[in-house]
């Protein structure tokens, strides 16, 4: 009887606790699918590739149509007007000069244009033209570009960096 | 047994009756331990905690509840418990990679989470509750999860019309049409015109047998030690259209032999005008004269050709025709002067426009050609071969069948060979039982097997009929998330109402401006109502746009607006009366309901007006930066030198105050400007006045 009842009871139990050892392994394989929704290729080294999210994402389409001829040393349609203005637009992926503005200077500038922010007039307002979610789209694609590599300088305060 | 020790129980028993008790209990308690134990309660209590952690927990937890979550969309047969797990998915504070998943929100997408589910997009197993069962391959759960590389596929389940959000999904569906896969596999929903390749109806009196030879063994590409297709040892970056096919040592020159007989449109030798002849045979810089005509008429905008500039070559020019660095080599003579004369009585679905030649041009153009885009080595490696006998011609048709070459090339007495290879309807819907992948060693999911096929047909199946396509990597990525989104109807998915179809715009007017607009093919570049090409502005609108007498000049003899473009539009020597028939349709039919020209009353704008614009220009709004007036300016937009011949006074206020209204994406920001500053602007504008360009022709007589 005795060993009748173990062979009953303990692949039962070990049934039961199975399921909680499985832990943690699927997501790993989750994660490793391709999450790039689209990709960049790094201006200064060919070789390396960028993945973009979605914002990101659309700030590339945003900036490959309407930033491109200024803030690019070459265009879809050629050769650039970046070279023919003066001061000289930054180059998107200058990190050099755009790490050192915040966020909020960036969406501004766009917005309303350089003459409202004490630059020059060359640049135009945005703000009738995109709207802000792909102003803010443009902002996260400068970010993700940047070279050197942009670093927020102030951290968000606990609200967005989890446990 | 006496009946006291009935009521007696043996201590063996008892012991035995104790541990049957604590077994019953313990098997009855299997249930509830491992109800506790499962994934999604685990997540749902590790949620909480990490909301508690959190100073926004009042927020996080305000809808949550122990259980599962679902969302239910009965008309799209949607049942997807993924918000189980992912409980944080539509909370915006829990956005961004910082955030442990499954809990991180969704980022900002057109379509919400709760409206659409998850599965519609992201596929997997909407009702599933384990973690493997939603997101890969099971026994029982065949469709895995979409990486996001390949999510816009997903967006093209309905949306057939092209969208900007969806740049690889647009190109995978372009390569789709352009390598005409169409023409051997049914493919729902691309619904665009195929691109055919050369009609070989007269092939034997373009090329020679040696040619050919060379062609079917190596079309058009070659590839180098890196994987980077050349073109006739050049780099390119367009795809070429003719793919590989296996061919052996019989069967080529069966082809060649077969081909080499089609010569059903006689190619007569065109004579030349005596004077012409006598005037340039001898000149020995006849093949430079042409060289500069050639230039001078932008053929480059659509063929290329290889240049070496500061001891680099490359290929310049544009992707439209076929590439023309060793093309003189190719064809015979006479064909290419009468291709020249009028390539629409040999293709009259091409995109040759058919140009106005004077004898002199086509003299020095077709000398050039001849002469120069030539290649002495070209048929170098090519056996010689005897004419073509009847058992070769024989053979050669039956496999032009057999190769399925008739689905992209006409000729006489082979109709066009449809549904060819598999049906490709449902390519993107397939469960991986469904697909065949032989002994290869392809990875068992859809997205490999898509991708193995298309790189080499044969690694998934030996005795596959498919021809091999170079693709680069990039492209090779588009052309599998557009099959991807392929799923055959979606009737049983309860989304065949939400399906955005493509529209399908032809514009093909008839009368005289039809046969001007079929003989200069001006839809492979310019859109009309959304129809035609977009390498070239779209004149949906031009007739508001641009004033007659600019339109008539500009077609006689085209002057770029944009001189940094390398493309441009071609000097087809049109006649005073096709430029007149062609604007004249413009003016009348091409109007924007939202311009109206008969408002603009000149004498508003005064000369002060002017000055003030001139003001406003070049320092209030510092236009100068992106256009151009006479010397400086920039690049960006159009040339304003001789805005006040071209555009119209009522066409540059409705463009300064909405100019998206008039040209969708234009690049130009919409501004505020004050009416006194429209009209200002405007009249400023109206003043640029170039006298009119001295004709083309240095090197050319007309």
């Amino acid at each position: 009887m005795k060993p009748g009842a173990f062979t009953l009871v303990f692949p039962l139990l070990a049934f039961a606790i199975l399921p909680a050892c499985r832990q943690n392994s699927a997501p790993v394989a989750v994660e490793s699918l391709g999450r790039a929704y689209d990709t960049e290729l790094d201006w200064n080294d060919p070789q390396r590739v960028i993945p973009l999210n979605y914002q990101q994402a659309l700030g590339k389409r945003v900036f490959y149509e309407k930033c491109v001829w200024c803030h690019a040393d070459s265009t879809p349609a050629g050769p650039s007007n970046r070279s023919n203005l003066n001061p000289n637009p930054p180059l998107i992926n200058d990190g050099a000069t755009l790490n050192a503005v915040s966020d909020e200077f960036l969406q501004n500038i766009v917005t309303l244009g350089g003459s409202a922010m004490g630059r020059s007039a060359m640049m135009s307002p945005w703000g009738r033209t995109l709207t802000q979610d792909e102003i803010l789209a443009v902002i996260a694609f400068i970010r993700v570009v940047a070279q050197p590599p942009y670093q927020p300088s102030v951290q968000p305060k606990s609200q967005y960096t989890g446990k | 047994m006496s009946a006291e020790e009935m009521g007696k129980v043996s201590r063996r028993q008892r012991a035995t009756f104790a541990f049957v008790s604590v077994a019953l209990v313990a098997v009855l308690a299997v249930s509830p331990v491992k109800d506790y134990f499962r994934e999604w309660k685990r997540y749902e209590r590790d949620y909480v905690r990490y909301a508690q952690a959190r100073p926004d927990t009042k927020r996080l937890l305000a809808d949550f509840h122990f259980g599962i979550d679902q969302i239910w969309l009965p008309e799209m047969k949607v049942v997807d418990r993924c918000t189980t797990c992912h409980q944080g998915i539509t909370e915006a504070s829990l956005r961004g990679p910082s955030i442990p998943q499954p809990f991180r929100a969704h980022p900002a997408v057109p379509h919400g989470v709760r409206d659409w589910g998850c599965v519609v997009c992201h596929r997997g197993q909407g009702p599933a509750t384990e973690v493997a069962e939603a997101h890969e391959t099971t026994l029982a759960w065949e469709q895995p999860l979409l990486a996001i590389s390949y999510i816009q596929a997903s967006c093209g389940v309905c949306h057939r019309e092209d969208i900007p959000q969806t740049p690889k999904l647009n190109r995978g569906r372009q390569l789709l049409s352009e390598l005409n896969c169409e023409g051997c596999h049914r493919m729902d929903g691309l619904e665009r015109p195929a691109m055919l390749g050369p009609d070989l109806t007269s092939v034997g009196n373009k090329v020679s047998r040696a040619w050919l030879d060379k062609w079917l063994k190596e079309p058009y590409t070659v590839v180098d030690k890196d994987g980077n297709i050349l073109v006739n040892g050049y780099e390119t970056e367009g795809e070429p259209r003719m793919p590989q096919f296996r061919l052996n040592e019989q069967e080529i020159p069966a082809l060649s032999a077969y081909l080499s007989t089609l010569k059903s449109l006689p190619a007569e030798p065109y004579k030349f005008d005596t004077r012409v002849v006598a005037a340039l045979q001898n000149k020995p810089e006849v093949a430079d004269l042409g060289e500069i005509r050639f230039r001078q008429m932008f053929c480059t905008t659509c063929h290329s050709v290889a240049v070496t500039r500061g001891g680099e070559t490359k290929l310049i020019g544009g992707n439209i025709g076929p590439e023309l660095t060793k093309v003189g080599s190719k064809v015979d003579p006479d064909w290419l002067i009468a291709w020249l004369r009028n390539p629409q009585a040999f293709l009259p679905h091409g995109l040759m426009p058919g140009y106005q030649w004077s004898d002199s041009d086509l003299y020095e153009v077709s000398r050039y050609i001849l002469a120069k885009l030539t290649d002495a080595d070209l048929l170098k490696n090519i056996p010689p071969r005897k004419g073509p006998g009847p058992d070769e011609v024989r053979l050669g048709h039956q496999l032009f069948q057999e190769k399925g070459c008739a689905s992209c090339h006409l000729v006489q007495g082979v109709g066009i060979q449809k549904d060819f290879g598999p049906d490709l309807s449902n390519i993107g819907g397939k469960n991986v039982s469904q697909l065949d992948f032989g002994n290869s060693i392809t990875p068992r999911n859809l997205v490999s097997y898509i991708r193995a096929k298309i790189t080499d047909p044969l690694s998934v199946n030996t005795a596959a009929r498919m021809p091999r396509y170079r693709l680069n990597p990039v492209d090779l990525e588009a052309i599998t998330t557009a099959l991807l989104g392929m799923t055959g109807s979606l009737s049983n998915r309860g989304l065949e109402r939400l399906i955005i179809p493509r529209k399908s715009a032809d514009f093909h007017p008839a009368g005289a401006f039809g046969k001007v607009y079929e003989r200069y093919k001006c839809y492979v570049c310019h859109r009309f109502n959304g129809y035609g090409g977009t390498l070239a502005p779209d004149l949906s609108f031009e007739g508001s746009r641009a004033q007659r007498r600019w339109m008539i000049d500009f077609l006689e003899n085209p002057q770029t607006l944009r001189p940094t473009l390398t493309f441009r539009m071609p000097q087809f020597n049109m006649t005073d009366e096709e430029a007149r028939i062609a604007a004249d349709y413009l003016v009348m039919v091409t109007q924007s309901p939202s311009v109206d020209l008969s408002v603009a009353d000149p004498k508003r704008f005064t000369p002060e007006r002017a000055n003030l614009g001139k003001q406003l220009y070049e320092v209030r709004y510092q236009c100068q930066s992106c256009h151009t007036i006479g010397a400086s300016g920039g690049y960006v937009g159009p040339n304003l030198s001789n805005a006040g011949n071209w555009l119209n006074g009522a066409w540059i206020e409705g463009w300064l105050k909405d100019p998206q209204t008039l040209v969708p994406g234009a690049i130009e920001p919409r501004r505020t400007f004050a009416n006194e500053e429209l009209e200002a602007l405007t009249a400023y504008l109206l003043t640029l006045k170039q006298s009119s360009p001295p004709k083309a022709g240095a090197g050319g007589a007309q």
